[in-house]
């Protein structure tokens, strides 16, 4: 199922809606955000963490994580 | 003999008819008058602080619209318009669009407090302020007008609130709010006591002595003058809430005056912030938006809030902190969403980039990288490689891109409602949000038609659908100008 979610990149300056089927994983989805902002290039490894500031496993399914339409999810940037 | 003023000002100002063939409460039904409903003993006593009469009235405003329209006909030759700075232009664009009808839908709220407020003086004042705010929509279409000869952008002074641009969408869910969905007794707290008393300053004189600086005195007059009339019926404020506060409705008054602040705060950051520190010029610049908002908001309004001892906002932590970014993280956002915008905008060049360092220490520190990859996306690739194409996240009570306050700074936050997750950009969004769910619920943001397939995601189909006619009428970088690439046809499958 697609689902749209809000992503904040912590090296970004404003929440982007992301639509995505739910069956990818949260990597997945960390680098869909990644791509939309302002430095995609510039790689190294990245935290997911949902509203409530709990990690999110990057190998999790969207859905698996807990992520639903409407949620929120957060990408810290090292 | 005619009677002197002071003779005959309290007896007209105060005709309150003892009504016979209905009884009070169906004169002035709580649901438009507002709460608490109280008897008129206990409005008995409203009086404004500057008496004035209908004589008057019209003598002043004469006099005021003479010294506009006599400065609109000196400064009308087209090469004063033609040496205004370019920022400048866009900045009265940008402040027409969004301030023109709001006028109007001012005096809408003034007629409804003629109507409706609960004491003949308060009614006779707020007739007034409806004759003023028909002036305020009145005069900046007529210079619109004017300038429509030199950019034929400046007839969104009248058609910005008749679409659905999405920085009028959030500017008119505020002045629905505030104005038009709004009793007579919220109608004077929140429009009179909180907005006018509150931020009008800002807009107007503030505004005002920018537009000297950019010589540009026709706006300056226009702005210098419409205040004059704000500052009058203003007024009408600070009785009603004095009122409200003798009669055990501190608790209320409170919970308007902190809920306005916050959505008056959403929108001039966005109006005033970003149009006086990106796109006036730096020989306008007297001082900073945060100096402005310190001096000319804050520092009044504490003094308004001591007056009848009542509590700051309890998100004052906050708004202090967003001070110094909120406003810069929005024009980074309008910025890279510029093809949604009227108006053209600015990326800020090297002597900007130090003024705004000298007024916000960690500017540089927060912005300047941003900036810097913008600069070099241009390099590499040309305008198209500068545009946001993802949409962005929207509030669901402000409806501006939940940004703030800072990278790294995230205070998004949702709730959970029938179903349906909503989504604020802080805290106090979602405050006001619960306070008044059945208010605000059924409202769906610019994100929410686009998922619901109430309006087109191809940004192509979206600008036709804010009322942009592209690319004739869409925002541009105000130095580059339109690339190349825009012209082009637009490639379909």
């Amino acid at each position: 199922m697609r689902v749209y979610l809000f992503g904040f990149a912590s090296d970004d300056f404003l929440g982007r809606v992301i639509v995505t089927p739910d069956q990818r994983t949260v990597a997945q989805l960390a680098d869909q955000l990644v791509a939309w902002g302002l430095a995609p290039e510039r790689g190294g490894p990245v935290t997911v963490r949902n509203e409530a500031g709990d990690i999110l496993d990057p190998a999790a399914t969207i859905r698996a994580a807990g992520l639903g339409n409407g949620d929120i999810f957060k990408v810290e940037r090292r | 003999m005619v009677l002197r003023r002071d003779d005959w000002l309290d007896l007209a100002r105060k005709v309150d008819w003892t009504p016979r063939y209905v009884d009070e409460r169906e004169l002035f039904p709580e649901e438009i008058s507002g709460r608490p409903w109280l008897t008129h003993d206990a409005w008995r006593n409203w009086n404004e602080a500057y008496r004035t009469t209908y004589r008057e009235y019209v003598a002043n405003q004469r006099d005021k619209d003479s010294a506009v329209l006599g400065v609109r006909a000196a400064l009308s030759k087209p090469r004063l318009f033609d040496e205004l700075d370019p920022g400048w232009v866009e900045l009265v664009k940008f402040h027409n669009g969004a301030v023109a009808l709001a006028e109007y839908a001012g005096a809408v709220a003034e007629l409804r407090m003629a109507r409706f407020g609960r004491d003949s003086a308060w009614r006779t004042m707020a007739s007034l302020g409806a004759l003023d705010e028909i002036r305020h929509t009145q005069i900046p279409l007529l210079i619109g007008h004017d300038l429509l000869a030199h950019d034929g952008n400046f007839d969104w002074t009248h058609k910005a609130f008749h679409t659905n641009q999405w920085l009028i969408l959030a500017a008119r869910h505020l002045f629905d709010d505030m104005f038009l969905a709004a009793d007579a007794i919220d109608l004077a707290i929140q429009l009179n006591f909180v907005f006018e008393t509150g931020f009008t300053n800002l807009q107007f004189m503030a505004m005002a002595a920018m537009a000297d600086r950019a010589h540009h005195h026709l706006f300056e007059k226009t702005v210098a003058s419409i205040q004059t009339d704000e500052a009058r019926h203003a007024q009408i404020g600070h009785p009603v809430l004095r009122t409200l506060i003798e009669n055990g409705s501190r608790e209320r008054a409170q919970y308007l005056i902190d809920k306005m602040w916050w959505r008056c705060w959403r929108l001039f950051l966005a109006l005033s912030g970003t149009a006086m520190e990106y796109l006036a010029p730096l020989t306008a610049r007297t001082r900073s938006f945060k100096e402005f908002m310190t001096e000319w908001v804050t520092e009044q309004f504490m003094k308004n809030l001591a007056e009848f001892d009542l509590e700051k906002p309890w998100f004052w932590d906050l708004f202090i902190e967003e001070l110094d970014y909120a406003h810069h993280s929005l024009q980074l956002g309008l910025y890279t969403y510029r093809t949604t915008l009227w108006f053209d905008v600015a990326m800020p060049d090297r002597a900007e980039r130090d003024w705004l360092n000298e007024k916000y220490p960690r500017w540089e520190e927060t912005y300047g990288a941003l900036w810097e990859q913008l600069e070099q996306r241009w390099e590499a690739g040309g305008e198209a490689n500068t545009l946001a194409y993802g949409l962005p996240a929207l509030c669901n009570l402000c409806q501006l891109p939940a940004l703030f306050i800072r990278p790294g700074r995230n205070t998004a936050c949702t709730v959970e409602m029938g179903g349906r997750r909503y989504l604020f950009c802080s805290e106090p969004c979602r405050w006001i949000f619960e306070q008044e769910k059945a208010r605000f619920a059924d409202h769906k943001s610019l994100v929410d038609r686009i998922v619901a397939g109430q309006a087109p995601g191809k940004l192509t189909d979206l600008h036709r659908w804010m009322g942009l006619e592209a690319p004739v009428e869409t925002g541009k970088d105000l130095r580059r100008g339109l690339d190349r690439w825009r012209l082009d046809p637009v490639p379909t499958a």
